[in-house]
């Protein structure tokens, strides 16, 4: 039997920082909070005026285009977004 | 991260070629995961013709559809070529009726279902009400689309809809509701101690045909699904013009078929059509028929040149 090579993944925190990395190449305004709820399992609140007006799905989906590349393939570096906020500045 | 030119061609053709696609993970018939198995559930409430995709049976399109949509998750309804939403969308969109408009059907209306509990169940259900309830959870009754009703404790959604009987209140999402009028609840008493017993007027029965009500069907063209429950060389023998043997593959192509298609069953005298019949009531079907007196009286009373045996 061959040897299993495990590979543990970056810690979180760095894990964070992609995200954060990710969302503000794409969003450059955006402030941006991630907020990681264990192994693979993250918390992300973006706020950005682009969000005025758009349906919940179209805005989720602008942050989520921007993480695809972490969330795909068969050992994606984040695992779930457990939930994800987006919030236009000023609006409750 | 760039989608595989292929495979952004492969999912644009399905959702162009289908009005309504749901990516989902196994098939209509058997959802490999909960959130598909909903969505399911709720489609079929509205629409009986939609197309499924099963991203476990083709992986490329498992991340392929994420990255198509930027969208995380499994399962994803498309709408006329336009991406809707995931399971959590799709439940707030039926919870506001909004969904309706996306499929372009009229809204499923709204039934006020009329239930009934029995003393008994009134003391069982205050008691389980006590036990296991609060927080936020309360009694729901909720009705499969093989009419099996369920009763249980779990949190309100925005969806669900009031039913009161004698001080009882109980929670039924609008499918279970359009299918619960006329519910008695009780309790009986079992090996095991009490148990609920639910009857549901509803549930559809098996019903009879006469070989001359199947004849002037099939005379006049009417839209069915004459199946033949017998074997093979039985069949060699003797057979009604028309019927279809119902081996596996036959019967893989009738499950997929909407729910309400008329599925006429025969055997040689009706026993095993009965059987038959019973278990395509369970898989959810409402127009099942069973010959009367089978082959053998299709012999006797329509057409002689059919060997009785």
């Amino acid at each position: 039997m061959a040897l299993q090579i495990i590979n543990a993944g970056p810690p979180p925190e760095e894990i964070a920082d992609r995200i954060r990395a990710a969302i503000a190449q794409a969003m450059p305004e955006a402030t941006i909070e991630v907020r990681c709820q264990g192994p693979g399992h993250f918390e992300i609140t973006v706020t950005d005026a682009v969000f005025e007006g758009l349906s919940r799905v179209k805005q989720q989906q602008q942050v989520y285009g921007a993480i695809t590349a972490l969330m795909a393939g068969p050992t994606p570096a984040v695992h779930a977004v457990d939930r994800l906020e987006c919030l236009v500045p000023g609006v409750a | 991260m760039a989608l595989d030119e292929n495979v952004h061609q492969e999912i644009t053709d399905l959702i162009e070629a289908n009005e309504v696609v749901l990516f989902m993970k196994g098939d209509r018939r058997s959802p490999q995961c909960g959130f598909s198995a909903t969505v399911i559930g709720i489609l079929d409430s509205m629409i009986s013709d939609y197309h499924t995709v099963d991203v476990l049976s083709a992986p490329h399109l498992r991340d392929g559809i994420k990255i198509f949509s930027s969208w995380p998750t499994v399962p994803q309804l498309y709408v006329k070529g336009e991406f809707v939403g995931g399971c959590d969308i799709i439940q707030e969109m039926f919870g506001s009726g909004e969904i309706y408009k996306t499929l372009g059907v009229e809204p499923l209306e709204i039934v006020q279902p009329k239930i009934e509990v029995t003393d008994a169940a009134i003391k069982a259900l205050q008691q389980a009400s006590a036990e296991h309830g609060g927080g936020g959870r309360e009694l729901h009754l909720s009705v499969d689309a093989t009419f099996q009703a369920n009763l249980s404790i779990a949190p309100r959604t925005p969806a669900d809809i009031e039913a009161v009987s004698s001080g009882i209140l109980l929670l039924l999402d609008p499918i279970s509701a359009s299918r619960a009028d006329g519910i008695t609840i009780d309790v009986s008493e079992t090996p095991n101690g009490q148990a609920f017993k639910i009857d549901n007027p509803n549930a559809p029965r098996i019903q009879s045909m006469s070989v001359r009500e199947l004849q002037a069907a099939l005379d006049a063209g009417d839209a069915l699904e004459l199946l033949d429950v017998r074997t093979p060389e039985e069949r060699a023998i003797a057979a009604i013009p028309g019927a279809v043997l119902l081996n596996e593959e036959e019967a893989a192509r009738i499950e997929a078929l909407p729910r309400d298609t008329k599925l006429v069953l025969h055997c040689h005298h009706g026993g095993r059509a009965q059987q038959a019949a019973e278990q395509f009531i369970s898989l959810g079907f409402s127009q099942v028929f069973n010959v009367v007196g089978g082959i053998d009286a299709w012999s006797q009373e329509i057409d002689p040149d059919v060997p009785r045996y």
